[in-house]
């Protein structure tokens, strides 16, 4: 049949369901990245503690934005119960869901023995009462011991949760710029990247010690290989979404004429931080500024890149 | 077993909105925002003197393969044996992602504040819950043997409903004949709602 088109962006999923899909990426690959350097790199409770809190804060604001968006906030307890997985294994909602609450908790958990031994912490007033009970104590030195199950069980559901925020939206056939596999990859590469930089952040601004100099580096090179990657994507989207469908043609013409997405994410959320973090990991810098100046700048660009991309999607309507 | 379907003529529909508004007061809509189960639209196709006017009307497909329902979390929007798509008002949380699914732009918010609107605009509301609406081709009433109120009340004859499986229904015979054809097929959503094409007819 002979249909004429009308090519339209949706208001459904606005800015806010950018800022969960950023946040969720973002808090998710900083607490498995804080905790595969613990296990595995140096052990650093410091940056447990501080990963673990801004990762665990994080997702929930990230699902707070998601709750505060819903219709009916009441029906929301269908999709905590873990058993959905059962009933609906085939939404990725809810295996996101399940993956942020999951998240949550080994997070908090794997910081536990670490917490119930700072003094700063033992010192809040509510925090400091709570770590000295003697079942939370009981439970921390039970983390403690099986600290690499817990740190693995958090590290797959912090993985789990960075793909999902890309297979979310790649489950919307409807959308050439989404329903294709280099949405999950793009999602992921950028959900580390922005973890990175926040932890880069962590490490230049607030825990400033001499001996982390080491694990700085290796996180520049990390996130230096990391903004290679979503180049690469990103380069190739470009080319996918030149010669694709009409849809496609339209997110092309949106995104890639769009200052915001050119300047903003491109330029100054990728192709600068990655001149001076290259420029540290080859020659280094003479002040932290330049590294903290990047990271910022990643961080902003991981949330343009989610505004964008869900700003772009064109849905083909045949009438 | 029964599989719904409906055929949509667009030359005979003359975009009286009849169905609109029939369908409107059968399911208690939130018209006040301009939100409808089944929409007309008024297109203007060419140019100068060959221009062509197109009723298009649109719903729910019902599709065989509905992406709002592989995405829905709570399973609240889930499927009949005969084909009808349908949404659980008690358990959907309004997550939106069936919207943002949707190729075919069938579904729409209903939320608290239309409830108390739909109060007072239709005195007795059938729903107590917001929800992500849509057409349920009228499935109350296919239980008691009606066709659907866009059906039933389409003076142009426009819209015709039958049961795919019936080798002997009228609908099933312009599927299986190509005559009527599915919207954006090549998407995989198998739809249940098919159009008989007028520009070829018009020249």
């Amino acid at each position: 049949m002979d249909v004429t088109m009308t090519y339209a962006t949706q208001d459904y999923w606005t800015w806010w369901i950018a800022v969960y899909l950023y946040l969720g990426g973002l808090g998710a690959a900083t607490l498995t990245v804080t905790f595969l350097t613990d296990l595995y790199l140096k052990r650093h409770p410091c940056l447990v503690m501080w990963g673990a809190i801004s990762g665990v804060v994080m997702l929930g604001l990230g699902s707070a934005m998601l709750f505060l968006h819903l219709l009916d906030h009441v029906a929301v307890f269908s999709v905590i119960n873990p058993l959905v997985l059962f009933r609906k294994p085939d939404a990725w909602i809810a295996w996101g869901t399940q993956f942020i609450i999951w998240m949550m908790w080994w997070g908090v958990l794997y910081a536990l023995p670490y917490m119930a031994r700072s003094e700063a912490f033992l010192r809040l007033p509510l925090v400091g009462a709570l770590l000295r009970m003697r079942w939370i104590a009981a439970l921390a030195r039970c983390c403690e011991r099986y600290h690499k199950v817990v740190g693995w069980l958090a590290t797959v559901n912090g993985i789990g949760t960075a793909v999902y925020t890309g297979l979310l939206l790649q489950s919307f056939p409807a959308v050439a710029l989404w329903h294709n596999p280099g949405v999950p990859l793009l999602f992921t590469v950028s959900a580390f990247s922005t973890a990175m930089a926040y932890l880069l952040l962590v490490l230049h601004v607030v825990v400033r010690r001499e001996e982390d100099h080491g694990l700085r580096v290796f996180y520049e090179r990390l996130d230096l290989m990391l903004i290679a990657a979503e180049l690469v994507i990103l380069f190739s989207f470009f080319h996918y979404m030149r010669a694709g469908s009409e849809s496609l043609y339209r997110s092309f013409e949106l995104l890639w004429n769009d200052w915001g997405w050119l300047v903003g994410f491109i330029g100054f959320g990728l192709l600068v931080p990655f001149a001076l973090e290259l420029k540290g990991v080859l020659r280094g810098w003479g002040s932290r500024m330049p590294i903290v100046a990047a990271s910022v700048l990643v961080l902003v660009g991981g949330y343009l890149l989610r505004h964008y991309f869900l700003a772009a999607g064109f849905y083909a309507h045949p009438w | 077993m029964t599989r719904y379907a409906m055929v949509i003529d667009l030359n005979t529909c003359v975009g009286c909105n009849a169905c609109m508004a029939a369908c409107a007061m059968e399911n208690q809509t939130p018209v006040w925002k301009d939100r409808w189960r089944t929409y007309v639209h008024d297109k203007e196709i060419g140019t100068a003197e060959e221009v062509h006017r197109r009723f298009f009307p649109r719903l729910c497909n019902h599709c065989d393969n509905p992406p709002c329902l592989t995405v829905c979390p709570t399973g609240a929007t889930y499927q009949l044996d005969n084909g009808i798509v349908l949404v659980d008002d008690e358990l959907c949380m309004g997550c939106r992602a069936c919207a943002m699914a949707c190729p075919y732009d069938a579904r729409y918010e209903v939320t608290f504040a239309d409830i108390e609107r739909g109060r007072d605009f239709y005195g007795d509301l059938q729903r107590e819950r917001p929800s992500m609406d849509k057409c349920t081709f009228c499935a109350h009433r296919l239980e008691q043997g009606l066709e659907p109120a866009c059906v039933q009340t389409c003076v142009g004859s426009a819209r015709m409903f039958g049961d795919l499986h019936d080798p002997e229904d009228p609908v099933a015979r312009l599927v299986a004949s190509g005559v009527a054809r599915p919207l954006l097929s090549h998407l995989g959503t198998r739809p249940n709602v098919y159009y008989i094409g007028d520009l070829k007819r018009r020249g």
